[in-house]
């Protein structure tokens, strides 16, 4: 892969489990599940 | 709805979430999202790909979330009704709401189908089946005698296909006979889990893949990564490719069927909207993303290399999944259990989502026809399995082409242009942004009010002009279809047009039902 390539990668992979844990940590801690 | 009893409601916040997430992760996830990246410029796909999910994707899913909450305040379900309560002046918007009942009903008619062969291919890999096939050839000859397009030393007819689609089919009903909370959401609370379970096993086995062929040192797993994931910058200069990324957005989040309107009707006045639609979109997009992009086309390219690969992922959906994934799992040790993963995993993301396509028919009938649930299924089983029958013995006759381009293309864009343009314009940004904040857990950036009034309907727009000028016209006039197949592709346009007008009528008794019920309590 070149550095480009793993700029994307590593850009996509961390957006979007960034957001999905920020949003489960956010779920979690309502008073109800 | 029968008098006296209440909706169905969710059991709890996170049954919705898994439920909407199950319902947009499908089988595009795992084949469509890497065959689109790998042929439209590869990492670079990647920008128009996220510029849609922020000015298309995530709007829609927030006015989709909304409208069906505010709907279901009015008991209403499905799209008429929701559409009645959003603009109660206008006498026909509610027949524009008919297309999000069409829709799901006419995507369920073939998805089951294609839904069934997942497990098929399960059991055939537990069986082994399929292992002793070793070429593109043969599997693909496997492939066309289990669909029936063709009888060889595989299959002779077409009953194993048939066998697997009345499984998938009963366990479809089985599941919306037991309801919102008993059946959706029970599935959904294990099968996602389990779906991302297997999911992470596939990552992890082609991840380890290494370089299988020390003979082919350059077939190995970090190419397949970087013919995956090195960008084409030049691509983004084709509208081709922007168009192709905001259809995959499109398509992925399961926006613009009607799905999301009617399991957001089952929350209450007070639940959480923004959220609980973020979380669903971003473990749809985890699934995409994330496990669709590294099984696949990486997977593919250690075992065929760096020129195959190129017509492999051209070479289809069908044709990834069923074709080139069995062969490479062939080639891996353990090949039976990898195999059963694969499909039962496809076979998990294609059942979370053929349940939320059968569920709006059903609410239909129980809301606006006072019917009971297990009367609205009975009569959804059998009209539905009846529809089926084209889809399952026509399929090399172009039927499911004509089902997917109307019902889960055409319609589907039109839907989420007519429902943008009701949320923001009709209903006013001012009151659906207020709408959108109750109960909310998390606020809605202040500049989504100006996305979703301007951005997401000139995108819309926008889109639904370009495919029809460049891709629909000569699909409408059926330029694409073969002389044979004109009949089959007639007659099914015809069915469909039938299937609007009667679901059209429906509505209208159902409206005049409704007004004499109010008539007769004054």
């Amino acid at each position: 892969m070149n550095p480009y390539g793993w700029m994307l990668f590593l850009f996509s992979w961390g957006l979007i489990l960034g957001l999905t844990i920020f949003c489960f940590v956010k779920v979690f801690a309502r008073k109800e599940l | 709805m029968p008098k006296g009893k209440a909706r169905d409601s969710w059991g709890s916040k996170l049954g919705i979430i898994m439920a909407v997430a199950g319902s947009a992760i499908g089988l595009g996830n795992f084949l469509r999202f890497p065959a689109k990246v790998a042929s439209n410029g590869g990492g670079a796909f990647m920008i128009p790909y996220f510029i849609s999910l922020l000015l298309l994707g995530i709007p829609l899913m927030w006015i989709e979330w909304t409208l069906g909450r505010y709907g279901g305040g009015f008991e209403h379900g499905t799209a008429p009704g929701i559409f009645h309560s959003l603009w109660k002046k206008n006498r026909f918007i509610k027949y524009f709401g008919v297309i999000g009942i069409f829709g799901p009903l006419v995507i369920f008619i073939y998805y089951t189908y294609i839904e069934s062969w997942t497990l098929g291919y399960s059991f055939f890999e537990i069986a082994g089946k399929c292992r002793t096939l070793a070429d593109q050839a043969s599997m693909s000859s496997f492939l066309r005698g289990f669909q029936g397009l063709e009888q060889n030393r595989y299959f002779t007819n077409l009953w194993p296909a048939y066998f697997f689609f009345l499984i998938t089919f009963c366990a479809n009903i089985w599941v919306i006979y037991y309801g919102i909370k008993g059946g959706i959401e029970r599935l959904c609370r294990w099968a996602m889990p389990l779906l991302f379970f297997f999911g992470l096993i596939l990552l992890l086995r082609v991840v380890t893949l290494g370089t299988p062929d020390p003979a082919r040192p350059d077939w190995n797993i970090s190419r397949g990564f970087g013919f995956f994931w090195n960008p084409d910058f030049s691509a983004l200069r084709s509208a081709k490719v922007w168009l192709e990324a905001a259809g995959q957005i499109f398509f992925t989040l399961s926006v613009g069927i009607g799905v999301i309107l009617t399991y957001a009707s089952y929350l209450s006045k007070g639940d959480d909207v923004v959220l609980s639609g973020l979380t669903a979109s971003s473990t749809n997009e985890v699934a995409e993303v994330v496990l669709g992009g590294s099984i696949v086309i990486p997977a593919a390219f250690v075992f065929f290399g760096p020129v195959d690969i190129q017509s492999i992922a051209r070479s289809g959906v069908f044709n990834l999944g069923f074709v080139t994934m069995p062969l490479v799992l062939n080639k891996m040790p353990l090949a039976w259990l990898f195999g059963f993963f694969w499909f039962f995993l496809l076979f998990l993301a294609g059942i979370t989502s053929s349940i939320s396509l059968a569920q709006p028919a059903v609410a239909f009938l129980e809301d606006e026809f006072d019917i009971s649930r297990k009367k609205a299924v009975a009569i959804f089983a059998v009209v539905s399995f009846i529809l089926c029958q084209p889809a399952v013995f026509l399929l090399g006759k172009g039927v499911v082409d004509e089902l997917d381009f109307w019902g889960g293309t055409f319609f589907l864009v039109l839907f989420a242009t007519i429902e943008t343009i009701l949320f923001a314009w009709v209903f006013g940004m001012e009151k659906a942004w207020d709408e959108i904040h109750k109960g909310a857990d998390m606020r809605v950036p202040g500049v989504y009010k100006y996305i979703i009034k301007y951005v997401t309907p000139l995108f819309l727009f926008f889109i639904l002009g370009m495919w029809l000028w460049q891709e629909w016209l000569p699909i409408i006039f059926m330029k694409t279809v073969s002389a044979g197949n004109r009949m089959c592709v007639f007659g099914t346009r015809l069915g469909l047009v039938l299937l609007l007008a009667v679901l059209a009528v429906l509505v209208k008794i159902a409206w005049r039902r409704r007004k004499a019920q109010l008539e007769n309590i004054r």
